[in-house]
């Protein structure tokens, strides 16, 4: 009995660190960082500009969420961004669009593209990892074709820079925009019937089924909906840097990864959900930023992200076999 | 045939063996002699034991009381290790093979092979194979993926399988169940050679005319207990028959009522077919009327529930719904039009089990619990409202509705399947086997709600595999068998003995039953 005791007490001391330990390393960090550089990084300017950043992070995160969500996989999300930053840049520059419809025009398509990543798994029966890496590759491709492997930078519209840079209510868009995203998705994925079904999916696509969901159509809508996200975040990053540029957006892979398995292990179960994503995305980016602020080299970098896309999925996996047993 | 010397000491001995499952008996004082070279026939109706004494003897669970000796020595197994290590080996229904593997490749698996500097020498491991295969008199090359034979071949691999080593006993469930007779035949003269050479076969089938055939001795398993042991020369068909079925008072069941026969009919189906699983299947079911489904595992009842709720569609055949054409699409085809089943498997096909009671419920009833007709958003106060009073209604034992139904127990698991199909107005319920895995008070619940529902003038399907269930709430059951209704029982005729005895007289006359039509009473 003593025996199974300690056990049991090992086990809920890892469920509480896995359920608060992202929060609480979060927490941790930035005390540490503050201490380190009390001049520079705990100022009200550093923390705007740390949400700022995180804020494409986080929607292309939260669209990701939605995919892992559904039990799928999407590794072309970050290519789907690329690609969305240079087809805006080119669609203004280049077609004379107007910034509204070119935004709108590049949501759309970055939706086809998800529908095709849908339609792919679930009609073609490819492995989700297989299938996105596929056409990741292909619109990655695309991206330099439009482009022909140059920068779209001149031209574009200050109107179209603005957005990112600039504010209102004396908020940064980015944070608002994000904010928006995140709610919107939030209150779809618990509060509306193809949310629900998303959950039902992704729990039990069996169950799903001969409860009259139509499983497929609810995966290529899941998959559709991460990919319009990821087109958001390539938009307002060609917005950001002010320039379409090919691969621009490629480094959001790992870390929006990295940041939605964080956010599962995070207060709940090893579910995937919003408000654990943007907590995951919030504790990656105030480890880049102080990194950064330290002066580390680069290779630094590079470890800390892969060690907190391992740390991530591990605390993920994890809370979930705790809770299932 | 082979004489059976009986002065020779058994193979394995099985004395007294009983074991339980949560207070139900599953076997009591079970005795089992198998000697060398022998093919024992092990028989009996679905949940009489049979399987628990096969996990028994491979080691997988361990008696509660009684011996097991091994050419007359204590045996003790502490695992299926235990079992593999004296040369037993068992082959079941789904074949432990690597379907991409070859021939050679699966007959070598998990045995040592001979190698020099790492690598595998495999031109002394293709001349034991040839061997083996000649035994058993397989004629392909040994570089043939084994996905590609036929089910047939695929057995006749797993029997080489167990030749490789030092075989002592082989026990085979159901060999024949996916077999052509042809393939049946020359299975049976490779048994044959086998015990020829001293290895015993423990045979479990359903196919009296088989056991009949091939067993030498010939053990009756009924409700966990050892009815019958006899040598085959010694008893008829019609004897074993009766040994399997019995011949015991009839079980307490409901009042036999006949109303429902002047009520409508709901659903009707005419020559159903689908592949060679559902064959021409002609069915009425009435407002009211609680209609059973009775057979043998595999004979196509729940592929035929599978065909009414749209999972799969019918290859030829009508069906009707309230008197209109009725071919539903999809599942939610099916529940639109009035259509709900409550599938066999709770676990992978009823419940998303790490979500709440709640979710569960409400997971078809979506489109009712809206805020309002202008905000499509989903009201948790109506689904809360809805599930609490299902809760209620079902006596779901759950601190909350908000509890994951994992950390339910099986019953109230099961009530919060049903529960979700109580969530709206369906007129025909398809239960598959609802009681099962299900404890006695939790059954007794249910069947009071599949009794409700027909009062309420719905239609009500109920397939089980227990047969004392059936008498018990049905007003009409049907048997099935590989595919046909094989017979009919109304009101008070319908009784455990005699769904029984229709389940295994199509086994018997299987030719002559084919000319007497099938709907005969």
């Amino acid at each position: 009995m003593s025996n199974k005791n300690i056990l049991n007490s090992r086990r809920s001391m890892l469920l509480v660190f896995s359920k608060f330990g992202t929060i609480i390393g979060m927490v941790l960090m930035f005390l540490a960082f503050s201490i380190a550089v009390p001049s520079i990084f705990p100022t009200i300017r550093n923390i705007t500009n740390i949400v700022n950043q995180a804020s494409l992070s986080a929607i292309i995160a939260g669209g990701l969420t939605i995919a892992l969500i559904i039990g799928e996989m999407d590794l072309s999300i970050a290519n789907v961004a690329s690609f969305s930053g240079v087809l805006v840049t080119g669609l203004m520059v280049e077609s004379g669009f107007p910034v509204w419809l070119a935004i709108i025009v590049v949501i759309l398509i970055g939706g086809v593209f998800g529908m095709i990543n849908g339609l792919i798994i679930t009609k073609l029966r490819v492995n989700a990892v297989v299938a996105t890496l596929g056409t990741g590759s292909i619109i990655g491709g695309i991206s330099y074709a439009y482009a022909r492997g140059v920068p779209i930078a001149s031209g574009v519209p200050e109107a179209f820079k603005q957005i990112s840079l600039g504010k209102s209510m004396g908020i940064p868009n980015n944070i608002l925009i994000m904010g928006g995203v995140l709610f919107i998705l939030w209150v779809f994925i618990n509060y509306t019937e193809w949310g629900f079904q998303l959950r039902a999916v992704g729990g039990n696509p069996s169950a799903s089924r001969l409860s009259g969901i139509k499983v497929d159509r609810i995966k290529i809508l899941g998959l559709t909906i991460a990919s319009m996200c990821a087109a958001l975040t390539g938009i307002l990053l060609a917005s950001l840097i002010g320039s379409g540029t090919s691969a621009a957006a490629d480094g959001y892979l790992m870390p929006a990864f990295a940041a939605v398995f964080l956010g599962s292990a995070t207060l709940k179960d090893g579910d995937f959900h919003i408000l654990g994503t943007l907590i995951g995305v919030l504790f990656i980016s105030i480890g880049f930023n102080g990194l950064a602020i330290f002066g580390v080299p680069t290779y630094v970098q590079y470890f800390f992200r892969g060690g907190v896309l391992i740390l991530a999925v591990g605390l993920s996996s994890v809370a979930r076999t705790m809770a299932s047993k | 045939m082979k004489h059976i010397d009986n002065v020779k000491a058994p193979l394995l001995q099985c004395k007294e063996i009983s074991k339980s499952f949560g207070g139900v008996d599953a076997l009591k004082k079970v005795d089992l002699d198998i000697f060398p070279g022998e093919v024992h026939g092990l028989i009996g109706a679905n949940g009489a034991g049979k399987s628990t004494l096969i996990k028994i003897i491979s080691g997988d669970i361990t008696q509660d009381s009684g011996e097991i000796y091994y050419e007359g020595k204590p045996l003790v197994l502490n695992g299926p290790q235990d079992a593999y290590k004296l040369g037993f080996s068992f082959i079941h229904q789904e074949l432990n093979l690597v379907p991409k593997f070859t021939i050679i490749e699966n007959l070598t698996l998990g045995i040592k092979k001979e190698s020099k500097f790492g690598l595998i020498e495999w031109k002394s491991e293709i001349e034991k194979t040839k061997e083996v295969l000649k035994q058993i008199g397989l004629n392909h090359s040994l570089d043939t993926v084994v996905s590609s034979l036929s089910v047939a071949d695929q057995w006749l691999v797993s029997i080489a399988h167990s030749l490789m080593r030092n075989i002592k006993m082989i026990c085979m469930d159901e060999p024949t169940a996916s077999l052509s007779a042809e393939e049946s035949s020359n299975l049976f003269q490779v048994i044959e050679r086998l015990t020829s050479t001293g290895v015993s076969v423990l045979y479990v089938s359903h196919r009296l005319d088989e056991i009949m055939q091939l067993c030498d001795g010939i053990s009756v398993l009924k409700d966990g207990v050892c009815v019958l042991t006899t040598e085959k020369s010694k008893i008829s068909r019609d004897e074993l028959v009766t040994a399997i079925v019995g011949r015991e008072e009839k079980s307490v069941k409901k009042a036999p009522s006949q109303e429902y026969k002047n009520n409508q009919v709901i659903l009707s189906t005419k020559n159903l077919t689908w592949g060679n699983k559902v064959k021409n299947v002609s069915i009425d079911l009435h407002e009211g009327e609680i209609l059973g489904f009775a057979g043998l595992v595999g004979s196509g009842r729940t592929e035929f529930a599978n065909l009414l709720f749209g999972v799969e569609k019918p290859d030829s055949g009508t069906m009707q719904l309230n008197g209109k054409p009725y071919y539903p699409k999809n599942v939610s085809d099916a529940i639109e039009s009035g259509v709900g089943l409550v599938p066999e498997e709770r676990r992978s096909q009823g419940l998303v089990l790490k979500n709440t009671v709640n979710f569960n419920i409400n997971m078809i009833n979506l489109k009712s619990v809206k805020v309002s007709k202008w905000i499509q958003l989903l009201s948790t106060k109506k689904t809360t409202a809805i599930s609490r009073s299902l809760v209620e209604r079902l006596q779901i034992k759950t601190p909350s509705v908000h509890t994951q139904v994992i950390n339910l127990s099986g019953g109230n698991q099961q009530k919060v399947v049903i529960g979700k199909w109580l969530t709206r107005d369906l007129q025909v319920l398809i239960f598959d086997e609802p009681s099962r895995g299900v404890d006695v008070g939790a059954r007794s619940e249910i069947h009071s709600k599949i009794r409700e529902l027909a009062k309420d003038g719905k239609g009500v399907i109920v397939i089980s595999s227990d047969n004392e269930e059936l008498p018990f709430i049905c007003d009409t059951v049907y048997i099935m068998a590989e595919g046909n209704l094989v017979g009919k029982l109304e009101g008070g005729d319908i009784s455990k003995e005699a769904i029984n005895y229709k389940s295994y007289e199509h086994v018997i006359n299987r030719n002559t039953m084919k000319k007497e039509g099938r709907d005969e009473q």
